[in-house]
């Protein structure tokens, strides 16, 4: 759940900057070979387009965490819906791009606001955080940072607890410092192991106190709102690799599905090791989400094992369901 | 369906190591507990695995003999655990019954999706799942649809006229293996044999190449509408279309596609082929998965 209202023109930006950008798929060199796991992306706001650009570019496993959709809802049955989107369609539909796909349940903050919804959403959630494929209890934690915003956040804490399930914190944008302070404050007072909480959405003035408290950090790669990856190259460069991940968090906003692989190329050119590569974009958050019991690498070659398009005795057959290749830069379209 | 339940439990004994045995039996002991049959049902993957069972022919037929139509073939070993913990469930309270698995439905993941339909031949009171197997035919979950469409023996026995057409029709649609559909013949009938015949030719219309086994529906009720789809597969390239169209012609009254058996030479060199049948046409077409 990351995005501010963008307003084009603010900035300093100009006019050229608004024009369509031509894409040139320079930075897969760099990455050739490498697998990547974006930890946070919404994938029920992205076209196949995405999918197959993430596959293409190495990332072999994703994490959806349940957010708010844009707009608020009103009633249980929408989340119960989308709830069970996440667990079925989304991930039958990553699974057409050869992408494993995981996700995080939990009620997000600016719909805790609601409560007497907030209190129906609570009733449902145990029906699907023991779920296959459910890696921890997401993405929750403060907004305006309210008192229904904190009475929930707490409740969902306990919730995880109980699971055995890991915890993907969000942290707000408006008097982010002070919101991030008091998450971990609270994640603590109810018991929870600080190595099993994923901070969501750090900066240049949160990571310390996140690192120093033995919590995971991590870097959202968002445009114009959140971390750019050149900060992010300088992060890593001082604070090393242990227990800092990166995500792209794209959503129905400007952003960037690619985040991931593109933030993994730019650390390659300011000469940041394969391995430390690796490390923030692929193995922390295998390592942090892993402690859910739920993630099998196995399952990241079990899935891509379906060809895109078999010939089968002259047939074109598609085998698991999965999509065929569309050449987008043929004017036909059969 | 005891007998059935009992012999799925000997399969899943020797598949699933010591412990996991003793856990499935343990929820099996509890079943009456809601909230504690919703985890079970839930964590089955995580005790037992994923992996393909390992069956053999014997115990293939012996399944089919004790319910007819099942086959548990190419199943994995959480979505036979699945449906043979759903047929513990106390079913003589009905509306309990049928709100617990309503709302496993609902909740459903990918793979408990799949175990849910795989159950329907096995559930009490079947008619009442007949929405929902139309529901889930409504699917786009390529495993999904499979586990209703293949190898599933309660939609010919429960589906109702126009949703079984959908079935057989949404099946050539997403490139099922049709020989597997169980009651493919028996549940026949004119409304569906024109909409694939329109089915058909809208395919030829885009250029696009049309399943020779959507024929063996359209047989029994070749009319004067349909009788030139007939000659068009008789006169087709194609050897499979060939074949459908002698075994579409035997299957005929109608004159004119009886007439047409002999009158064609390439038919006649299909028609002395001892081993044609529909399962001859699947293997060869492909569209087998």
């Amino acid at each position: 759940m990351c995005c501010n209202q963008y307003t084009p023109g603010t900035d300093g930006l100009s006019e050229r900057d608004l024009q369509p950008v031509s894409h040139l798929p320079f930075f897969k060199e760099r990455i050739a070979g490498m697998q990547f796991f974006d930890p946070h992306v919404h994938m029920t706001s992205r076209t196949t387009d995405d999918y197959q650009a993430m596959a293409d570019a190495g990332i072999v496993a994703i994490i959806e965490p349940a957010f708010w959709l844009g707009q608020p809802r009103t009633g249980v049955a929408s989340f119960r819906d989308y709830y069970s989107s996440l667990i079925g369609w989304e991930r039958f539909r990553a699974s057409q791009f050869g992408i494993k796909h995981y996700c995080t349940i939990g009620l997000n903050s600016r719909e805790a606001n609601n409560e007497a919804l907030a209190e129906e959403v609570m009733e449902l959630l145990p029906s699907f955080i023991y779920k296959e494929g459910v890696v921890g209890v997401g993405e929750i934690g403060f907004d305006d940072q309210t008192a229904a915003e904190e009475k929930y956040y707490r409740l969902q804490l306990d919730l995880a607890k109980e699971a055995g399930l890991p915890v993907q914190i969000h942290t707000p944008h408006r008097d982010k410092k002070r919101g991030t302070t008091r998450s971990m404050d609270i994640a603590i007072e109810h018991g929870l192991n600080p190595y099993t909480v994923i901070v969501d959405h750090n900066n240049e003035e949160t990571v310390q106190e996140v690192l120093d408290r033995g919590f995971w950090a991590a870097f959202t790669i968002y445009p114009f709102t959140k971390m750019g990856n050149e900060r992010m190259v300088q992060i890593v460069k001082q604070y090393g690799i242990e227990r800092i991940m990166i995500n792209s968090a794209a959503d129905w906003g400007i952003s960037d599905p690619l985040a991931v692989p593109k933030t993994a190329a730019l650390m390659k050119e300011y000469g940041i090791s394969d391995e430390a590569i690796r490390t923030v974009t692929y193995q922390n958050a295998i390592t942090a989400f892993g402690q859910s019991g739920q993630i099998d690498e196995k399952d990241f070659a079990a899935v891509k094992d379906i060809d895109q398009s078999q010939k089968f005795s002259g047939n074109t057959v598609l085998r698991g369901g999965q999509q065929p290749r569309v050449d987008k830069n043929s004017l036909i379209i059969r | 369906m005891e007998t059935l339940k009992n012999y799925l439990g000997q399969i899943i004994q020797q598949q699933v190591s010591g412990e996991s045995w003793q856990w499935l039996q343990e929820k099996v002991s509890n079943i009456g507990n809601a909230a504690q049959f919703n985890l079970a049902f839930a964590a089955i993957p995580r005790k037992v695995g994923k992996n393909s069972i390992k069956i053999d022919e014997e115990e293939i037929k012996t399944v089919q003999q004790l319910r007819s139509g099942l086959s548990i073939k190419n199943w994995t070993i959480d979505r036979l655990c699945r449906v043979w913990l759903l047929m513990h469930l106390d079913a003589d309270n009905q509306e309990a019954y049928i709100r617990t698995i309503e709302n496993l439905f609902i909740t459903a993941d990918m793979n408990e999706q799949v175990a849910l339909y795989s159950a329907l031949p096995v559930l009490a009171y079947p008619e009442h799942w007949q929405k929902r197997c139309a529901e889930g035919i409504r699917s786009n979950i390529g495993d999904v649809l499979k586990a209703i469409m293949c190898n599933n023996p309660y939609p010919a026995e429960q589906l109702p006229p126009a949703a079984w057409n959908q079935l057989v029709l949404k099946a050539f649609f997403t490139e099922k293996p049709i020989n597997e559909i169980i009651g493919l013949d028996r549940r026949a009938n004119e409304e569906l044999a024109h909409i694939l015949s329109d089915y058909a030719h809208e395919r030829w219309a885009a250029h696009r190449t049309v399943n020779p086994l959507l024929w063996r529906c359209v047989g029994p009720f070749i009319d004067e509408k349909i009788f030139p789809d007939i000659e068009r597969i008789a006169a087709s390239e194609n050897k499979e279309d060939q074949m459908a169209a002698v075994l579409v012609c035997r299957q005929s009254s109608y004159p004119p596609a009886k007439a047409l058996l002999h009158e064609h030479s390439a038919l006649q060199s299909s028609a002395k082929d001892s081993t044609l049948s529909w399962d001859a046409i699947a293997q060869k077409a492909g569209g087998v998965q």
